[in-house]
């Protein structure tokens, strides 16, 4: 099934002096989605969402949204795009009705002070709506962010890292607004983050880029398969255990063993089986640590970024 | 009309004094009809570092030698050419020699010296054309110790006293420390003192005269006034 | 586009650094103004001085157009810095706030942001100049009242009617819009490719200052640089104030002056148009 493409990225580079930001990366984004855009900190988001946004050009490669060349079509596609770039800036001296107000003016199309108000009780701030924006918390400023993505009512919303520095709190209702968004108004949702679980919770498809370039795609459903663990067993004596699972099922899901820690890909609901026949045979079972295969690798990228 | 002239000339000659004394003081006691007077006057300043529009002022005079200037808007008039009586070309002590008579526009006039006594004025040579008939005074050319040298010509038109109905200056003058003023200026910074002349044209009308005006007409001060007091020269 | 220099205005408007500059005007002049009428005619005299022992001076000299004169004369480098206080701001404020992503994201062209702000920055430019223009002569006149005007001008001392004044001043201070015009665009130019409005306020200042010290030294080398200064043209204003006017320099240094704004411009534009968005 041909599925509506919203965003389609060809081939994108971007270079800053020596460094590679973007490097040959490719990626669809279809109608109804709600997209993670996954990668560690300076893998390339930022300057992706950046030529997304036409804030920087590309040096090479292609990007259409809604089925046009950005570069051709650039005020009519802004125009029907919403977006946070990075941590949300204002016009600190002016309030926070007032830059959506200005901002709505420059959105293409008219903006009631209804919608306005709308929109800032949307994300909980109709009670500040006179108060300058340099008077607001980090939180509110994010949420305000959001506010102005989603002035202008558009299909497409770009939130680079949404919930960056805030509190439990406050990145369960970015998420819950997410959800809202694309659950009961069918927008299509560009989500970039660095935190897996973050992607895990509300988006269908994902991409992990590192070092510019798109690393996994796909469903996220397919790619966080929640059915198969990997799962890391440490046992008093791993040859003993090898020898014991040779003749069973379990063979074929042993993945490694290195001193006592063996590794086995297994559904989740044969965890609990394996065990008790471990603990049967007389095995010593000192811990059973089920990871996700995605997740050690987005933890190993992860840490080779920060490192 | 040359046969009218010559027919008249005996008469005019007769009339005629050679004596320098006579002549200047019949000039004073013609002038002394007048007690005060008030006039407008048009000016008109041809210099050529001056560019001044045409003004105009009212001058107010009072014997012997009261002057207040009063003006709408700006005037400007030569401190030399402020013409307003004879006298004022013989306030200091001086001698007056008679040198010759001769035809001014139409006009017999006496050519008289006046060579001060003394250095207190600003004078130093006067020569004064003065027309015997209305006694008045037709010309005057002098040298000044400040101001170079300056001419006056004097109409008098059909005036009843012997007020002038226009005069015209003319000064020539040392261009020194008048243009230094502008110093960003690069034409005035190259150009060296050199003579200029110039040249301020004054028609004088609506004479009022014997009317009296009061003293304290000639003490006012403020914007619009210049009380000129008897040190004119 | 005029809804952006709207908002453009708005947001000029509501930072208190463009009010330095009205303050500024508003504190200034009226110091100057009361400061010539506490010295009287004194202040007068040193122009008029010497043709004083030549002629009588009657009437009032001291007034509205004479002060005036003198405050035009002398704020060639204090206007400036007012300007580019606003002007400066105009690209590099958005940058420094990180704004730019808020206003480049929406359906606007790079090109309608450029313009509407350089435009808004115009605006402020000539209504600095107003409030100087009105200040000057409205305080002026309450205080000193109006009269001929005497002006010293290449070596010629220039009284001009008082009817015929007031339009030469209309044009003077058309012409200073014209000269800060030039500051604002080169300082707007600035603005464009730094993401501080510190280093563009300095930058073009230093840029003028030098400009006017090396037209002030009078050296060969310095004189022949002279006519490629545009801050050689900005005092063309005084022109409009000779008689009769020479009509062919003014239009020589408005061309000049108007060619170094369309140029500054077009480098803004071409710069921001290219330009990518980091901050």
């Amino acid at each position: 099934m041909e599925q509506n493409k919203i965003i389609e990225i060809k081939n994108l580079s971007k270079q800053f002096k020596d460094v590679k930001a973007v490097d040959d990366l490719n990626l669809n984004v279809y109608k109804g989605d709600v997209f993670g855009f996954l990668g560690p900190n300076g893998a390339g988001k930022s300057t992706t969402i950046r030529m997304l946004l036409s804030l920087i050009s590309p040096d090479n490669g292609e990007i259409k949204i809604f089925d046009k060349s950005l570069k051709e079509n650039r005020i009519e596609i802004l125009s029907k795009i919403g977006a946070i770039v990075e941590k949300p800036d204002f016009y600190g001296y002016l309030s926070a009705y007032k830059n959506l107000e200005i901002l709505g003016k420059i959105s293409g199309r008219e903006i009631s002070s209804k919608k306005i108000m709308e929109v800032l009780e949307l994300v909980s701030l109709e009670k500040r709506y006179k108060s300058k924006v340099k008077t607001f918390s980090h939180g509110m400023k994010q949420r305000l962010g959001i506010a102005q993505a989603l002035i202008h009512d558009p299909e497409l919303i770009i939130l680079d890292e949404p919930t960056t520095g805030l509190d439990p709190q406050g990145m369960k209702e970015i998420r819950d607004l997410i959800i809202y968004l694309s659950k009961e108004k069918n927008k299509t949702i560009f989500l970039s983050s660095h935190i897996l679980y973050e992607v895990e919770l509300v988006a269908n498809r994902m991409i992990i880029i590192n070092k510019g370039s798109a690393k996994v795609e796909g469903r996220v459903e397919d790619l966080l398969n929640a059915n198969k663990l990997r799962v890391a067993v440490e046992v008093d004596n791993s040859e003993k255990v090898k020898m014991l699972l040779s003749t069973t099922r379990w063979n074929e899901n042993l993945e490694t063993v290195a001193n006592n820690k063996m590794i086995f890909n297994l559904p989740q609901n044969e965890v609990a089986e394996l065990n008790k026949y471990l603990v049967e045979n007389g095995i010593l079972v000192n811990a059973l640590i089920p990871t996700r295969s995605l997740e050690d690798y987005f933890l190993t990228i992860t840490q080779k970024a920060s490192g | 009309m040359k046969f009218f002239t010559f027919l008249l000339l005996p008469f005019i000659i007769f009339a005629q004094s050679n004596n320098p004394d006579v002549i200047i003081r019949n000039l004073k006691n013609e002038f002394n009809k007048v007690k005060d007077y008030s006039v407008d006057v048009n000016i008109k300043v041809d210099v050529s570092f001056l560019k001044v529009p045409e003004m105009n002022a009212k001058i107010y005079f009072k014997q012997p030698d009261k002057i207040h200037i009063q003006s709408e808007g700006f005037a400007m008039l030569p401190r030399d050419g402020l013409y307003t009586s004879p006298l004022s070309f013989l306030k200091n002590d001086y001698t007056a020699i008679y040198v010759r008579d001769e035809i001014i526009d139409g006009s017999n006039a006496s050519v008289i010296k006046i060579i001060p006594l003394n250095d207190k004025g600003d004078l130093v040579l006067t020569t004064m054309w003065i027309d015997q008939k209305r006694n008045v005074i037709l010309k005057v050319e002098s040298t000044t110790k400040t101001n170079g040298t300056f001419t006056m010509d004097l109409n008098y038109g059909d005036n009843k006293y012997p007020l002038p109905s226009s005069m015209l200056f003319v000064f020539n003058a040392e261009r020194s420390k008048l243009t230094q003023f502008d110093r960003n200026d690069e034409n005035s910074k190259k150009k060296k003192p050199q003579m200029i002349s110039g040249k301020v044209y004054i028609s004088y009308s609506n004479y009022v005269v014997n009317k009296g005006l009061p003293d304290s007409l000639f003490e006012q001060k403020g914007k619009n006034n210049s009380n000129i007091s008897s040190d004119v020269h | 586009m005029i809804k952006l220099i709207n908002i453009e205005l708005y947001k000029i408007f509501k930072k208190w650094r463009t009010y330095i500059g009205f303050i500024a005007i508003a504190i200034l002049i009226p110091m100057i103004e009361f400061a010539i009428s506490f010295e009287g005619t004194r202040s007068l005299n040193f122009v008029t001085r010497e043709i004083q022992q030549t002629f009588i001076f009657v009437g009032n000299l001291l007034n509205t157009y004479f002060v005036s004169y003198l405050i035009l004369n002398s704020l060639a480098i204090h206007i400036p810095f007012l300007i580019t206080l606003v002007a400066g701001d105009l690209l590099a404020g958005e940058a420094t706030a990180g704004t730019y992503r808020i206003l480049i994201t929406r359906p606007i062209s790079r090109f309608e942001i450029v313009t509407s702000k350089f435009i808004a920055g115009m605006i402020y430019t000539f209504l600095l100049i107003l409030w100087l223009a009105v200040i000057s002569l409205g305080l002026g006149y309450f205080l000193f009242g109006t009269g001929e005007l005497i002006v010293l001008k290449s070596g010629s001392i220039i009284v001009l009617a008082k009817n015929d004044i007031f339009w030469r001043f209309l044009l003077a201070y058309g012409f200073a819009l014209l000269s800060m015009g030039v500051v604002a665009s080169l300082a707007f130019l600035f603005s464009s490719l730094v993401e501080n409005a510190i280093g563009p306020i300095i930058t073009t200042m230093a840029i003028i200052i030098i400009f006017l010290i090396i037209s002030a030294i009078n050296i060969d080398i310095f004189q022949s640089i002279k006519p490629y200064l545009f801050t050689s043209y900005m005092n063309t204003w005084s022109s409009f104030f000779d008689n009769p006017i020479d009509t062919t320099e003014i239009i020589k240094s408005v061309s000049i002056l108007a060619a170094h704004i369309i140029v500054f411009f077009g480098f803004t534009l071409f710069i921001f148009r290219q330009k990518d968005i980091l901050t």
